[in-house]
């Protein structure tokens, strides 16, 4: 049987989607030998999950850029100590919220907010395009005055409050992710998530009325 | 507070503006090219107590039982420190120690009153030259008494 070569962008392919697959573990194991091509990989995978999370905490572009190399930083000098009874995912994402939690405390009395621009697809988003469409009652209402109110309750909210809703509301993640991320059982998580919910709520009150007008 | 299904609707859709909110182009391409630079030049190298405060924040359960380590060593040593003290008292010599207690009057001989100084200033302004004469010295009147003297009226 005779084999054929396989093409040169074939392989190229497979072998990135082969390197794709090594596991975070693997990265792990590397990268604790000083292998820094390992862990630039790692970074490469989390980063944007660990700096929209830092970033929707301080609302600040700067302070989340200081915080999330600060984290990945401090991850790598520690990895020595990760025994892999987590997933290197949520190790990360916990030093990543101590350090965002020790850094919020300390700021506590000088709120700054440089927020990061609203992307061309929120016009087209259904949850918000009736928000800033002609036809609304507050035709004057846009997306930057509307993401200005949102941060500025989400910045009302205490630290541990805040993390729930940016965890769970914006990230997406599970009660038991987050449990495992925040030291803490389900049930605290659930019970945040609703005082947090509730506290949002009654900031935002006069666009939620918008909101349930349309 | 407001915490009806409708108001909750809308509060998710507000939210979904968060998720639009985006870095500054290129900044994510750029990001893990300076941490590697950071890390590559020794930035952020742990020292012992960076070392243990990043073991405490991962795993608390170690934080305690190294607070509870720390505790018990410090009372052993204050309690070892105490039982020493009974057990060999330092000042007193091993013939005293058998004899007992001491009486107070055995240190009497040890304690001298120091002398009394040459001069003292009336502080309280007593007038009097006669009270506390003998506390009233000089350097250069040694031998003047004074001698209270008393007039009648009428003379």
């Amino acid at each position: 049987m005779v084999r054929l070569p396989i093409p040169v962008a074939e392989m190229e392919a497979e072998e990135t989607a082969e390197s794709r697959k090594i596991s975070d573990l693997a990265l792990v194991r590397q990268a604790q030998r000083e292998d820094v091509g390992a862990y630039d990989e790692l970074v490469r995978r989390y980063q944007e999950r660990i700096y929209a999370t830092v970033y929707h905490m301080t609302s600040n572009h700067e302070d989340a850029n200081d915080l999330v190399q600060e984290t990945f930083i401090k991850a790598y000098r520690a990895l020595k100590t990760f025994k892999g009874d987590s997933s290197f995912y949520t190790w990360v994402y916990r030093i990543a919220v101590n350090k965002t939690i020790n850094f919020l405390k300390q700021r506590k009395n000088r709120v700054h907010m440089s927020l990061n621009d609203v992307d061309h697809n929120a016009e087209n988003d259904p949850d918000l395009v009736a928000l800033v469409s002609e036809k609304t009652p507050r035709r004057d209402l846009n997306l930057a005055e509307l993401q200005d109110k949102l941060n500025g309750a989400m910045l009302k909210l205490s630290e541990h409050h805040r993390m729930v809703v940016t965890l769970h509301d914006i990230q997406g993640l599970s009660h038991e992710e987050i449990g495992a991320i925040m030291n803490c059982n389900v049930g605290t998580v659930r019970s945040r998530l609703f005082y947090a919910r509730q506290q949002l709520q009654a900031y935002l009150a006069d666009y939620l009325k918008l909101c349930n007008a349309i | 507070m407001n915490s009806d299904p409708e108001t909750f609707e809308a509060l998710r859709k507000l939210m979904a503006l968060k998720r639009h909110e985006q870095p500054p182009p290129e900044y994510l391409h750029q990001l893990p090219d300076t941490i590697i630079t950071r890390i590559e030049r020794g930035e952020g190298q742990l020292n012992l107590w960076d070392r243990l405060s990043a073991n405490f924040s991962l795993r608390p359960s170690l934080a305690y039982a190294f607070g509870l380590t720390v505790c018990g060593a410090l009372g052993l040593s204050v309690g070892y420190m105490v039982r020493q003290d009974m057990t060999h008292p330092a000042d007193l010599p091993a013939e005293a120690i058998l004899r007992g207690p001491v009486p107070a009057s055995a240190f009497a001989s040890q304690f001298k009153p120091a002398n009394p100084p040459l001069h003292v200033a009336n502080w309280l302004g007593n007038t009097n030259p006669a009270a506390d004469s003998q506390l009233e010295l000089s350097l250069f009147n040694t031998s003047h008494t004074a001698l209270p003297v008393s007039y009648e009226p009428g003379n």
